[in-house]
């Protein structure tokens, strides 16, 4: 536990919350539950257990719900978390207060489809595959890929990344307004329809990536992009990490627009051939790549990726043309997180979430590297490079002595390289529970512009609290 | 006036040339592009570094002074005009570009830096800054952040919160922050999309890392003609809707093209109702490909003419007509009035047919100017200021258009920001817990709302005054929620 917030926060008072729960049974019957299995599962993310049971679930069915039911917390002065499917990795969901959660995973309709303005508007619980499995047919998809199955609003809470952002963009860039209920219980519309719009400050921005601090998510409108018409995706196999790292820079710096890249250490590579049965393949540090754009527009792209990595010492690329073929790479890519569980199963693992300027990609990827084997525990890389964020799977084991230390220790490390380089301590997944020092030290003195504005907001601190950022 | 005690600390922080109070010499700074609105300021600051910046706000801090500060006034919404009790503090000596990183691909940059000056310094290394609002040879990108500025080429490139990495900042207080970060991610709350487009309102920028752009190896424009305004503007959406991201995406009614006709003589056609500009930029194959893309969408729209520029200078040629709109309506006309709404693609038709019928009721002249490909519409209000009708005419008509953006789903600003001159309008598109989190951020940042005050956001109260915050429409947004 934090020890910035474990001071500041107060568990309500029991009466008031058995009080509450009442309440909400009464309103909304099943849809608001108590059990324990129910409360467990909803006390946690994928990532490292944190103890913080909700004292209720509730699953409303509209933004007026949401509404209602902020407002009762409000009044009783009782914590808030949203939640979506519990694919985070920072302990977000984590109830640290008790208080209600609120499960938006019933909230899963995409409301509306604007073909001519390449937009959507769904509600917080429509789940990224679900979003792009509606979108056929449309000629239109949704780019944004976390490796998990996350739901969109989950994925706006903590401005969620994936394998293409370096074409593409974040959530951040990808979010064209929000609807919001606000710790008052009030709905609020931020942003809208429009490209473009400089009338007030940007809460939009504000409150993607706010981790549910601010207010409750209902709604996202989301930016769409019409199917590419040609797509490719190749493998490069490398000698050594420095070359795929340099690879990747030496791409950027020409301003190739690939739409995906990703690199994979010879542990990942081993870990994923294992797990996903890639065949043809071997444990060496690894580019994937995927183009995206007409048909001499890629052909374009692959000609000029193909000198870099020879350049580098890649080998000759392995193409998945075919949409299935193309399918099983990203799978396998997807799921180098449960592949990296799986190398030593029992484990407990956490990931790291490094993000740097590309001028220090190298620098950073090779000491993290070194720094990783020196602890001698499993520790694969995987990320999205091309962005400059990459992440490590640490595997260790709870109960051999010293293993979680030297696990946490290097998890620090990263983040402190990372930021002394000019970077982050999260590209992707958030800070959560986990990183309000690692944010401390990012943003010094702009952290306590964060705390004044997360006062102003939410001057109860009912939602989320105890995360994103220290008070 | 300023205050003599407050004068005499401001004097003791500055060097003497840098505190201007003599009306002669605050006078320069009395407006912005928007000159309707004139204001003379106490005094002007002009500090030389961000030490005396430091000083300068904290001085003005403990006296209550407000504070605006000021890039190269080219702004559109007033933003930029003093406040009488206050000081102006102008950033024109912070006009260094510190570094540049082609590897990182970015640029640091002080604020007073003008837009074009970056590209330039960028050139060497192939690389450009890529938002290029029409003012980019005398904007600054400390302006340009507090604007969140746009251009023509944003639709493909994104605005200038995309394009930039870092800002550092000085608050009222006189603290120093940072936002942002040199990775393409930072951690916490985005405070870094707070800044921009905030007007001056919540802090004064220091300092500006921005990404840099590899320069396209070749670009080509196609213009279209179109019989009337409605198919342009399906062109438009015809254009978006085949996937295709145009570097640029521009239309001109026929008022504008006639006006810029007589001007630069670019060729354009003087029949059609509308013209499309259409820009395709990349490696020669990429732009070949879409160039042919293009011009089949453009035909089966129903363009009646299509011409593609077949080298850099007609390129270039075709461009000036756009990029001298604004001179050209001037000629014809005393004054006018640039408005900023932007609308969702699919309601362009419906909105133009709307302002041609306001013409008619205010019997003024408008043209039509606008980033087509973002919906963002600039009607040029054509007047005479001296002629008081006409004046207060341009005003309503100019309000009209904002709601009638509202109405379709759009918003009153799409790139020059709210400022003095929309701050009515923001009654009618923000209820009122939508406004009290704007306040509440102004709070988190200057609680004694020093910082250009009266600007950018209205107060609950100034709604009220306006009667804009109660019926909109007939429909009470919220009804149920209590009023002031």
């Amino acid at each position: 536990m934090n020890t910035h917030t474990a001071a500041r926060v107060q568990r309500p008072d029991a009466k008031d919350v058995a009080d509450l729960v009442t309440l909400l049974t009464a309103d909304y019957g099943e849809r608001a539950l108590t059990s324990r299995s129910i409360r467990d599962q909803h006390s946690h993310g994928e990532g490292l257990a944190d103890a913080g049971l909700p004292d209720v679930v509730v699953f409303p069915h509209t933004n007026e719900e949401v509404a209602a039911i902020v407002r009762l917390c409000h009044a009783a002065r009782v914590p808030v978390i949203a939640f979506g499917v519990g694919t985070s990795l920072e302990g977000h969901v984590a109830a640290l207060y008790g208080g209600v959660c609120i499960d938006l995973s019933q909230m899963n309709r995409v409301l509306e489809v604007n073909a001519e303005d390449l937009d959507c508007r769904v509600q917080a619980g429509v789940l990224r595959e679900q979003l792009n499995a509606e979108l056929k047919g449309t000629g239109l998809f949704f780019p944004i890929d976390p490796g998990a199955n996350a739901t969109i609003g989950g994925m706006a809470a903590t401005r969620a990344s994936g394998t293409n952002a370096v074409r593409y963009g974040t959530m951040r860039e990808n979010v064209l307004g929000l609807t919001i209920v606000t710790p008052d219980g009030r709905l609020i519309r931020t942003g809208g329809r429009s490209r473009k719009s400089s009338a007030g400050y940007d809460l939009t921005r504000l409150y993607v990536g706010a981790e549910g601090t601010l207010g409750v998510i209902t709604e996202i409108q989301l930016r769409l992009y019409g199917v590419p018409e040609a797509i490719s995706a190749g493998i490069c196999q490398f000698e050594s990490l420095e070359g795929a790292v340099q690879t990747v820079i030496l791409a950027m710096q020409h301003g190739i627009p690939v739409a995906r890249i990703e690199l994979l250490d010879d542990v990942q590579m081993e870990a994923c051939i294992r797990y996903s049965k890639l065949e043809g393949l071997a444990a060496k540090p690894t580019l994937l790549f995927e183009f995206h754009g007409s048909e001499a527009g890629v052909a374009e792209q692959v000609a000029q990726m193909q000198a870099i990595t020879e350049e580098f010492g890649g080998s000759a690329f392995e193409w998945a043309t075919k949409p299935e073929d193309r399918s099983r790479l990203w799978k396998a890519r997807h799921n180098a997180y449960y592949a990296a569980k799986a190398m030593q199963p029992g484990k407990q693992v956490f990931a790291t979430d490094a993000c740097v300027p590309i001028s220090r990609l190298a620098d950073c990827v090779l000491e993290t590297k070194a720094d990783a084997d020196a602890t001698g525990l499993c520790a694969p890389i995987v990320g999205h490079v091309g962005d400059g964020n990459f992440h490590l799977c640490v595997l260790f084991d709870p109960d051999a002595a010293g293993e979680r230390e030297r696990a946490e220790g290097l998890a620090r490390r990263i983040s402190l390289r990372a930021i002394a380089m000019g970077g982050t301590c999260t590209g992707e997944h958030g800070v959560g529970v986990h990183k309000l020092d690692a944010l401390v030290a990012e943003h010094g003195e702009a952290v306590d512009l964060m705390r004044t504005i997360k006062r102003a907001l939410d001057p109860l601190n009912i939602m989320n609290p105890g995360k994103t950022v220290p008070l | 006036m300023l205050d003599p005690a407050v004068h005499a600390q401001l004097a003791s922080v500055l060097p003497d040339s840098a505190l201007l109070t003599s009306a002669e010499e605050t006078k320069p700074y009395e407006c912005d592009g928007l000159t309707m609105y004139r204001e003379l300021p106490a005094a002007v600051a002009l500090p030389e570094d961000e030490a005396q910046l430091v000083d300068v706000l904290k001085q003005c801090h403990a006296s209550n002074v407000p504070v605006v500060a000021r890039g190269a006034g080219t702004s559109l919404s007033g933003g930029a005009v003093p406040h009488k009790d206050g000081v102006v503090v102008a950033m024109a000596k912070f006009r260094n570009i510190l570094s540049i990183d082609p590897v990182a691909c970015t640029a640091v940059v002080q604020p007073g830096v003008r837009n074009l000056a970056i590209s330039s310094a960028a050139a060497p290394y192939g690389f450009y800054y890529a938002p290029d609002p029409s003012s980019q040879i005398a904007c600054t990108i400390g302006g340009n952040v507090a604007e969140n500025a746009g251009g023509v080429h944003c639709l493909k490139y994104g605005l200038t919160v995309h394009n930039v990495r870092r800002v550092r900042a000085v608050l009222i207080s006189g603290e120093v922050v940072e936002f942002g970060g040199d990775a393409l991610d930072s951690a916490g709350y985005d405070l870094l999309a707070l800044i921009h487009g905030s007007e001056g309102l919540l802090a004064v920028t220091t300092e500006i890392t921005v990404k840099l752009t590899p320069k396209p190896q070749t670009a080509q424009v196609a213009l279209a003609a179109f019989a009337d305004v409605g198919a342009a503007g399906a062109a438009v959406a015809a254009v978006i809707g085949a996937g295709i991201v145009p570097a640029g995406l521009e239309m001109m009614d026929r008022s504008a093209t006639r006006a810029v006709e007589e001007f630069v003589h670019a060729g354009y056609p003087q029949d059609a109702a509308a013209v499309l500009l259409v820009e395709a930029d990349g490696t020669p194959e990429e732009v070949a490909a879409e160039m042919a893309e293009i011009t089949r969408v453009l035909g089966a729209a129903g363009a009646t003419g299509i011409r593609v520029s077949k080298d850099e200078r007609e390129r270039l040629l075709l461009w000036s007509g756009r990029k001298a709109a604004f001179p050209a309506i001037g000629r014809l006309t005393p004054d006018y009035y640039c408005i900023d709404g932007t609308i969702p693609r699919r309601a362009l038709s419906h909105v133009l047919g709307q302002i041609e019928a306001l013409t008619h009721q205010y019997k003024l002249r408008c043209a039509n100017v606008f980033h087509a490909g973002d919906g963002n519409l600039h009607p040029l209000i054509m007047y005479d200021a001296n002629v008081e009708a006409e004046r207060v005419g341009a005003e309503a008509f100019g309000a009209e258009i904002l709601e009638l953006c509202i109405d379709v789903g759009g918003t009153i600003t799409g790139e020059h920001g709210v400022g003095i001159e929309k701050l009515p309008q923001m009654c009618v598109q923000f209820r009122e817990a939508e406004l009290e989190c704007f306040l509440a951020v102004k709070s988190a940042f200057d609680p004694k709302s020093l910082l250009n005050p009266g600007k950018g956001v209205p107060t609950l109260s100034r709604c009220a005054e306006f009667g804009k915050m109660h019926v909109h429409h007939g429909a009470l947004p919220h009804p149920e929620l209590p009023r002031f």
